[in-house]
């Protein structure tokens, strides 16, 4: 376990630290409050050759293909701005040559990843999908994408995907202690399989709070501290979505995006503002406020419904009673050793 | 005189009335939110609705904005993650599902991965998602379409339909029985599946569509019930509850954007004067 003050680092430590040329790097988030700040260091700090997974991509995927950054994807769904008249990076990426994509369906790819979790080398699938295109074409997966095998019970067909071990997960939560204990709630989807899946994982988080909020709410610990390599906060991290408790999706910036992704100039020119135009995201929002006004964000703040607290207290704490006697024998420790050296049990 | 809908009022009420009292109801984003939750409001209370990212039993209180929007709700009965949705799919305790369509065959086989060639695509659609695992083991489901086609072969099968027609799903053993798609709602009419053949047929037109429009946009022979009708009206009650819970689809996307937009722009000036 890395020392605990090494841990908490801004988001230009932990990616130069933690991800690497050529790296099978994972989003931990699906759909729902992105680690949009750590994507966009990514980009920033130009990564190149990496593999990416995600779940179901949203403008992560986009900006991370339309940086350069990826040259092969692993998901199910691909962001796409409009209909048929519209586009997205992916589509051009695929398109130019410059971007190999391995399609699977939810289920699929969450299971490679939940064999990767528990260290398995294979995990069963849902069979239907053997008579599909996703089991008849292939990528670069080539005939590792999936495998049948026959059940040693039933003598059935079973279709099998092998296990995903990226090397490092990004992934944002609501809150972490310096630790790493690091708290998600609301859709949780596969962000637990994906960063437990990985060899390295960085968490950002709307905030770091003390170590006894994180004791006293286990039950929302999804991935625990000795697991984490470093914990950057990083408040309106996955900005423009939506965190839950936090802030809601951020409707204009989004529509922004969108029409801005259609087209490839479009896109770079939004990342040219955006992400490469701002050094983080402390300047990013500094940015957003210049430009839209701080009232466009205090109206997506969340307004708060806590969670009904659960009750993890127990009838004491500690094994001697008010009186100092123990709770089972009923003596003082002075008596207890006065009878534990009458019986010559003490030993020296 | 009867209130009047738009169309996509008509597509939501329609899809609604597929949710049925006590049924577990997998939902996407757009329509079928809406639908689950006019159905949970109107007519079937005891639905439980979910979504695939662990979102379980869940009211609506606006539309969502995705799949994994806990946003939209006032908290929910159980948070599971994605892997136990599939699998509690696969096990059978999901009634119906709702899948969106780009291009669907004779036999409500299914694309929304790509147009033109998979490897170097015209068009690159989201992909399969959910959908291939929950048309597989769903006990049915509904297939809305706007703006897909009807096409002799799919650029790229993403999703399991009733395969070749007849027996041929139930044959590979894969499935379980019966399960398949049950309708097919689309801007112009309703599809059915026949019992026996499996092959789609034109069961309801919407108001002041004809039958040949529907025939025009269908490449082969379309059969047509024969005691073929208009699509049910909306009642007062259920178009007030879309237009209320969602006056966005109620708009229709085209002219919610241009409106949006609008006032966009307008509060954008407002500020600039401040």
């Amino acid at each position: 376990m890395t020392d605990s003050k090494t841990k908490v680092m801004t988001a230009h430590e932990a990616i130069s630290r933690f991800v690497h040329d050529g790296d099978h790097l994972v989003i931990g988030n699906y759909t729902v409050g992105t680690c949009a700040e750590l994507a966009f260091e990514v980009i920033r700090q130009k990564k190149t050759g990496l593999t990416l997974y995600s779940q179901s991509g949203v403008f992560d995927v986009e900006v991370l293909v339309a940086g350069g950054c990826v040259d092969r994807l692993v998901s199910t769904y691909v962001y796409r701005a409009g209909g048929k008249e519209g586009g997205s990076a992916v589509e051009r990426a695929l398109q130019a040559g410059t971007l190999e994509m391995e399609d699977y369906t939810n289920f699929q790819y969450n299971a490679r990843l939940v064999a990767g979790m528990h260290g398995f080398s294979f995990m069963q699938v849902l069979e239907g999908a053997m008579v599909t295109d996703l089991f008849k074409k292939r990528s670069f997966m080539g005939e590792d994408k999936y495998r049948v095998i026959t059940c040693p019970y039933t003598g059935k067909d079973i279709l099998t995907v092998p296990a995903a071990n990226p090397d490092v997960c990004i992934v944002h939560v609501q809150r972490c202690d310096r630790y790493g204990n690091a708290q998600y709630w609301g859709a949780l989807g596969s962000v637990a399989a994906a960063a437990l899946a990985s060899k390295r994982i960085i968490v950002s988080c709307e905030e770091i709070v003390e170590h006894d909020i994180i004791q006293s709410s286990p039950h929302l610990t999804i991935i625990p501290g000795y697991r984490v390599d470093a914990v950057v906060e990083i408040p309106w991290g996955a900005h423009p979505t939506e965190v839950l408790g936090y802030y809601n999706l951020d409707r204009l910036m989004y529509a922004m995006f969108f029409v801005s992704d259609m087209r490839g100039d479009g896109l770079k020119a939004w990342m040219d503002e955006w992400v490469y135009g701002c050094r983080d995201r402390a300047d990013y929002l500094d940015h957003y406020m210049a430009k839209h006004g701080s009232e466009m964000l205090e109206a997506i703040r969340a307004k708060s419904y806590f969670s009904a607290p659960a009750d993890y207290g127990s009838a004491f704490t500690s094994c001697w009673d008010d009186e100092d006697r123990e709770r089972t024998m009923g003596l003082t420790l002075e008596e207890l050793e006065e009878i534990l050296e009458e019986r010559g049990l003490l030993n020296g | 005189m009867a209130k009047k809908y738009t169309l996509d009022e008509l597509l939501i009420i329609t899809a609604a009335r597929e949710i049925h009292d006590g049924e577990n109801v997998i939902l996407g984003v757009g329509l079928p939110t809406t639908a689950g939750a006019l159905a949970k409001a109107l007519h079937a209370p005891g639905a439980t609705l979910m979504m695939e990212s662990g979102i379980i039993d869940f009211q609506p209180l606006v539309p969502p904005n995705h799949i994994a929007d806990a946003h939209s709700c006032r908290g929910f009965s159980y948070a599971t993650d994605l892997f136990s949705a599939f699998t509690m799919t696969y096990r059978g305790y999901v009634d119906v599902c709702f899948l969106g369509v780009a291009q669907i065959d004779k036999f409500g086989n299914i694309n929304t991965t790509v147009i033109g060639d998979y490897y170097k695509p015209k068009l690159r659609l989201p992909g399969s998602g959910g959908a291939a695992d929950f048309l597989s083991y769903a006990k049915r489901t509904v297939l809305t379409m706007r703006g897909g086609d009807f096409v002799e072969k799919l650029d790229y099968f993403t999703s399991p339909g009733y395969l070749d027609g007849g027996d041929s799903r139930d044959a590979t053993g894969l499935f379980p029985k019966g399960s398949g798609p049950s309708m097919l709602l689309t801007t112009k009419g309703v599809f059915r599946f026949d019992e026996e053949s499996r092959e789609m047929y034109l069961s309801r037109v919407h108001p002041g569509v004809k039958v040949e429009d529907i025939k025009k946009e269908v490449p082969w022979d379309l059969k047509v019930a024969q005691d073929l009708s208009e699509t049910d009206r909306p009642t007062e009650r259920e178009i007030g509850f879309v237009r209320r819970f969602a006056p966005t689809e109620a708009v229709g996307r085209k002219l919610m954007y241009e409106l949006g937009l609008t006032n966009a722009f307008k509060k954008a000036q407002e500020r600039g004067k401040n």
